[in-house]
């Protein structure tokens, strides 16, 4: 197994979050290519002067050496890896939402090289700020694709028959869609969103809405009951 | 072992500052009991004075003896200009500069998503009501260039754009005397991004 046991050098991450540590150290939340999500110290980083003060943000294509056994690494350098993703405005909301559900979702130690290539696309799109909406949709997805929770998408959840884009389905979390009517709870949605989703089209304002719907409902299934903290700053901001 | 109940209180009481743990506690309460008393007397006066009269500035948000903090009060600012920041240091470094002579509101932090900090604890109501006192004719945002600060910055500017009050950001790129051989990779790639048109 490729544990991380060893000095690692060179290893392409990115920066989830940041806390302080001690006097002048911080905690640094990483997400690598190669081992999954990791956290790291890294000693010294709030003095004026560190060299890596400025370095440890989020969204930022970086390059890390950390060594240590102990779940709490020892980060001892960060370069970037040139190219950056200038977060604007919502599109950094929208980036704090991804990282708070790796974060989240996301046990530690656990390689996703997949997901990182997601997560990497998913920043691409958001700098360039169009369709954020859908972007978040895309990354949802194959994030709960990654952990294990694929979405059936295409079938009926029982029955194995093919959803069909005209009849009207309840989505039941871990079960999948039910055709109306069979299931006492699940998200309201019709064949097509589903099949939509299925592949990756959100063109359709109504599927766009469902799908969002349904993700949520997902996703706070999984999460259990302690809320998103970025989804709690949206609807407070959107009330000033 | 256990000391007395008064001793395990005021080590109980020192770990409420930041980065303080049980040990360093605990050096800081012999230190002031065994060899500094004058000084332990003047900083629990001091603490005392300071919770008693120190509120915020209903104007600026800053810290202040009085209703309005001697720099709103002053008469000699621009209230056209309102330049907003994150903490009180902040604050400090900007009126070195001289480069500013309008007025401030401070924040007294920033919002940070994954923390939970949000609008309310960084007093944007406060500061929406402020800007909007009919004199005040640009806001300045001078929060900090972190993935924070930046998120603050959208949303504050967000607000005040939709209340039809010009809003501003301080610029970022090479630092003074900045030779472009030396200086780190992530602000030279903003400094083009964000490069200007020479008029």
């Amino acid at each position: 197994m490729s544990s991380g046991f060893a000095r690692q050098d060179n290893q392409q991450v990115y920066v989830l979050h940041t806390y302080p540590f001690k006097e002048t150290s911080l905690v640094v939340e990483l997400f690598s290519r190669q081992f999954g999500r990791i956290a790291a110290v890294a000693k010294g980083a709030r003095r004026p002067r560190a060299a890596m003060r400025g370095m440890l943000q989020a969204f930022q294509p970086l390059a890390a050496s950390w060594s240590g056994k102990s779940e709490l690494r020892l980060l001892h350098g960060v370069e970037w890896r040139g190219g950056m993703h200038l977060l604007h405005g919502q599109a950094l909301i929208c980036g704090f939402y991804l990282n708070e559900l790796i974060l989240r979702l996301l046990p530690r130690e656990d390689p996703h090289e997949v997901l990182f290539e997601h997560y990497e696309a998913a920043l691409v799109q958001l700098a360039n700020a169009r369709q954020l909406e859908q972007i978040l949709r895309r990354f949802e997805k194959r994030l709960l694709q990654e952990l294990g929770y694929a979405l059936p998408l295409e079938h009926e959840a029982d029955s194995a028959l093919p959803v069909e884009a005209n009849r009207e389905y309840d989505y039941v979390p871990e079960r999948g869609p039910v055709p109306r009517g069979e299931a006492q709870s699940g998200v309201q949605l019709r064949g097509k969103t589903l099949l939509d989703m299925a592949r990756d089209d959100y063109s359709d304002a109504l599927t766009l809405q469902q799908s969002k719907l349904l993700m949520r409902a997902l996703i706070s299934h999984y999460l259990g009951n302690r809320p998103l903290h970025t989804r709690q700053l949206l609807i407070d901001l959107q009330q000033l | 072992m256990q000391g007395p109940a008064t001793l395990e209180q005021l080590i109980e009481a020192l770990r409420c500052l930041p980065g303080v743990g049980p040990k360093s506690a605990q050096r800081m309460a012999y230190h002031l009991l065994q060899r500094d008393r004058a000084g332990a007397r003047h900083l629990a006066l001091s603490l005392d004075r300071a919770l008693e009269h120190i509120r915020h500035c209903l104007k600026c948000n800053n810290f202040s003896e009085s209703e309005i903090c001697h720099l709103c009060a002053s008469g000699k600012r621009n209230p056209q200009q309102l330049c907003v920041v994150e903490m009180p240091t902040d604050l400090m470094l900007l009126e070195q500069t001289q480069a500013y002579s309008g007025m401030y509101f401070v924040l007294m932090g920033r919002l940070s998503p994954l923390d939970g900090i949000g609008p309310r604890d960084i007093h944007l109501d406060r500061l929406l009501a402020r800007a909007q006192d009919g004199e005040v004719q640009e806001v300045i945002l001078a929060t900090n260039y972190t993935v924070e600060g930046e998120a603050t910055a959208h949303y504050v500017g967000e607000l005040l754009k939709a209340r039809n009050i010009k809003v501003s950001r301080i610029a970022r790129g090479l630092p003074m005397g900045g030779e472009i051989e030396h200086v780190d990779i992530g602000t030279l790639a903003q400094a083009l991004i964000e490069r200007r048109t020479l008029n």
